[in-house]
């Protein structure tokens, strides 16, 4: 008898589906605006799939995302501007930037109860902030760095290849959370001293789902500054972490998928209230309050389910 | 001496902030962070009640605080209540009304700077230190009013029902006090004591939409050096990070200032989570 | 020298002020049923948690089989053979009644490939598997006691610790249970250590008993002469003195 589900055929014909409509949709409403809004919303997603990997399983919510997007941004802007590299050399380095402020902040953090450790990472997050502003001579200060040289000149292209990685990224992220490693990461949800007296090291599971939340965040990072072809401290925002917990929650939490589904509907809806300029922050929250108190299992993957039902039912 | 004064004015704010903090999670266990969002409201209020509707200081900054207050007990009960089985949520929630009362500051009012009267205009000497009479005015009025919640809790009725309910909130309960009528009172006195902050500081600190962040950060990385839960941790931690920012911006540079904070909530969270004298940890 | 499976040698254990362990000294050997009486806050709970390294002692040792466990974190315990349920049953929530074994069965010691099946096997032996897909919040609380059980069987202890299994149960359910402990004890050959304070099927269930009061070991023997024990009996005067719950009850 398998243990574990692992990922049904269904929901992998889903993705593949769904990842090759969005690939499609440029060549429908061809614009550099729609490539555009895409690349970000893919961006978004890997964000998103990261945060909820962690996060979404133990529940232990990390307020301090942004601060792994900001590392592999900047790790992929000196590399490139300060040091001269090639731009394919930020993907791997910014994952390992990243991987390492997910190693050193989760060894203090991780050990502290939910709204503690939340906020802590908060801090974190303000801090590496404002360092970025108070040495800015190394970083550019407010203006960051600039003049970053894209990875894949074509807009399409690159919108393709972001594509590819946030599907590859959330395949295998939808693999590890329905394998033993996801397991562990709901029982340490359910309770931690349990998990102990079954004799797992929780310590060591949380800091490497720490680890390689920030390592995707970070790789997303480092696609960002690829793409605004400039980083700067405002990547650190509280702001950028609130929109992605905000993204999981509509997608629904734990599900990895979901939190997909989540960033390309937030990216969009935030695009059509454009028109709304000031108004769009206050409806981000706005409709976080309203989900916390109604949808509390998010939009995209309890909608995703009972499709699925559909499907899996009409099998004999 | 300009650090012993300036010092003392800015813990005496951090104290404000703080105590109200530290009461509603010692009673609550609710993690505010529209906490800010009183401070906020406390400046604009006056702010609004003065220049716009015209009213004298005094009035418009009692009105103020007691349009905070209201404002405090309406979101608890109607937001954050009914998610209190989940911290988290509580978390996400007040964070959103944060983020909603900035939003509509910054909408309503814009990004610039506005101006809320001082109580006292004049300056007074001290020890050879120009000082603002607002400063001094703000290191008095904190000092009493946090004198007068000590002595509510210590020695009347109603404190001593805080006192249980935080302590255990189930047996509390068992002894018939109301604890949801208390919890409205203390997230009233927090929201009027954050406020009061916030008309006393006016006049001197920064007065703009996301003027409720740093209060956030501050008063969590003074309650967490003094230990949640602990109104004397907080008074005490307030004076230790009012008095090391001061130093730093002296001594250093003031853009570290926030640093300190934030710095001191991370070293005490990493190496002693309950906090100087907490009791409960944070783990 | 064979070691026993588990001494406990000149436990002590201070929470402030207050001395909750004094001087303890129990040897358990291998494929006893040992309980541990004593009446509320006696430190019952405390030797538990201080064996299966949830609290560091002040003093003592703590042997398994001649190897020390003090400074051993607690899943390493585990890890070395021994299981423990907790008083108040903590099942996973968000998990279903099988997932909850399969954490369990994740530990060093379990070495097949199969732990599904290796699970519902233990389902079955403590009689859940018809609610293997079940939420585990929906269980009965005798029903949560018997995954408290598998759960702790996933990890493939040696030793067996069980915190007042019987605490909330109806009487058919203890019946029930009891049987359910005889027959792992017998087909698992595991060692187990009970703390109860309700003495009936306590007695029937133990081959030796070890009575606690306020901290210190007061009595040990086989149960007919615990029951008869001077000092046990004065311990539990003026509380509900357990004796008498079969007269009485």
């Amino acid at each position: 008898m398998k243990a574990f589900r692992g990922l049904d055929s269904i929901s992998v014909a889903g993705g593949l589906g769904a990842l090759a409509f969005l690939g499609f949709l440029p060549t429908l409403f061809p614009g550099k605006y729609l490539i555009g809004v895409l690349t970000v919303a893919a961006i978004y997603g890997i964000w998103s799939v990261s945060w909820d990997f962690m996060s979404g399983l133990t529940g232990r919510e990390n307020f301090g995302h942004s601060l792994f997007i900001g590392v592999g941004a900047y790790t992929a802007g000196f590399l490139n501007v300060q040091f001269g590299w090639g731009p394919w050399w930020s993907l791997p380095a910014s994952m390992v930037v990243a991987a390492f402020f997910g190693l050193i902040l989760g060894f203090p953090t991780l050990r502290l109860r939910g709204p503690y450790f939340a906020l802590a990472m908060l801090s974190a997050a303000v801090i590496m902030q404002r360092l970025m502003l108070i040495f800015w001579e190394f970083t550019g200060g407010e203006e960051g760095i600039q003049d970053i040289t894209p990875l894949i000149k074509d807009p399409l292209h690159y919108y393709w290849f972001v594509l590819a990685l946030l599907g590859a990224i959330t395949w295998f992220l939808a693999w590890m959370a329905r394998s033993r490693w996801g397991l562990i990461l709901r029982a340490i949800r359910g309770d931690e001293a349990t998990c102990l007296a079954a004799g797992l090291p929780i310590t060591t599971y949380k800091i490497a789902s720490l680890i390689i939340s920030a390592a995707f965040a970070g790789l997303g990072g480092a696609l960002y500054a690829h793409y605004q072809l400039q980083v700067s401290p405002q990547l650190f925002a509280v702001v950028t972490s609130i929109t992605i917990i905000t993204m999981v929650y509509v997608g629904g939490m734990g599900t990895i998928f979901g939190p997909v589904g989540g960033a390309l509907l937030l990216t969009l809806m935030t695009e059509g209230l454009r028109n709304f300029g000031e108004w769009r922050l206050m409806v981000y929250s706005l409709l976080l309050i309203f989900i916390l108190f109604f949808l509390p299992n998010g939009i995209v993957a309890p909608t995703w389910n009972k499709i699925r039902n559909l499907f899996s039912q009409e099998r004999p | 001496m300009e650090i012993l004064i300036y010092g003392a004015v800015t813990s005496a704010i951090y104290a404000l902030l703080a105590v109200g903090f530290t009461l509603i999670f010692g009673v609550a266990r609710i993690l505010n962070l529209a906490h800010g969002s009183f401070y906020a409201l406390g400046a604009y209020g006056t702010y609004v009640l003065t220049s716009i509707v015209g009213l004298p200081l005094w009035s418009a900054a009692l009105i103020a605080i007691a349009f905070v207050a209201v404002f405090g007990v309406v979101v608890e009960k109607v937001l954050i209540r009914p998610l209190r089985h989940s911290q988290l949520g509580v978390l996400m929630i007040s964070l959103a009304v944060a983020l909603v009362v900035e939003q509509t500051l910054f909408l309503v009012f814009g990004s610039e700077y506005r101006n809320v009267p001082s109580f006292v205009d004049t300056k007074i000497n001290l020890g050879g230190v120009d000082v603002a009479g607002q400063r001094l005015l703000t290191l008095a009025v904190a000092s009493v009013a946090i004198g007068a919640l000590y002595m509510f809790i210590q020695f009347t009725r109603l404190g001593s029902a805080i006192l249980a309910i935080s302590q255990d909130p189930e047996a509390a309960k068992y002894m018939g006090i109301p604890s949801d009528k208390i919890f409205s009172l203390v997230m009233a006195i927090s929201a009027a004591l954050a406020a009061l902050a916030g008309v006393m500081a006016g006049p001197f600190l920064s007065v703009q939409p996301s003027m409720h962040l740093l209060p956030i950060v501050k008063a969590f990385a003074i309650v967490v050096v003094g230990g949640l839960g602990s109104i004397p941790g907080s008074i005490a931690a307030a004076f230790l990070l009012g008095y090391a920012e001061t130093c730093v911006a002296y001594l250093i540079s003031s853009s570290w200032t926030e640093i300190v904070s934030v710095l001191a909530t991370l070293l005490m969270l990493v190496f002693r989570p309950a906090g100087i004298f907490g009791k409960r940890a944070a783990f | 020298m064979t070691h026993a499976l588990l001494e406990v040698k000149h436990l002590d254990k201070h929470f402030g002020g207050l001395h909750v362990l004094k001087d303890i000294n129990i040897t358990v050997q291998e494929g006893e049923i040992v309980g541990i009486l004593g009446p509320n806050g006696a430190g019952k709970t405390t030797l538990f948690n201080l064996l299966t390294g949830f609290i560091p002692a002040d003093e003592g040792q703590v042997l398994l089989r001649g190897k020390s466990l003090r400074e051993m974190r607690s899943n390493d315990i585990v890890g070395l053979g021994v299981a423990r349920t907790f008083q108040l049953c903590r099942p996973f929530v968000g998990l279903t009644v099988l997932e909850n074994v399969l954490v369990g069965s994740l530990g060093p010691r379990v070495k097949t490939d199969d732990i599904g099946a290796r699970a519902m096997h233990l389902l079955d032996q403590v009689g859940l598997v018809g609610k293997a897909h079940t939420a585990s919040e929906l269980l009965s609380y005798g029903d949560l006691r018997r995954l408290e059980i598998a759960r702790a069987l996933a990890t493939d202890p040696e030793l067996l610790l069980l915190d007042e299994p019987f605490a909330g149960l109806g009487s058919s359910e203890i019946e029930a249970l009891s049987e359910l402990i005889r027959k792992l004890h017998r087909e698992q050959k595991l060692t187990i250590m009970l703390i109860e304070h309700k003495l009936r099927e306590f007695m029937q269930l133990v081959s030796r008993v070890v009575a606690i009061d306020f901290g210190e070991v007061i009595a040990e023997g086989v149960p007919a002469d615990i029951v008869n024990n001077p000092r046990v009996i004065e311990a539990y005067i003026g509380r509900q003195n357990p004796l008498e719950q079969t007269q009485h009850a």
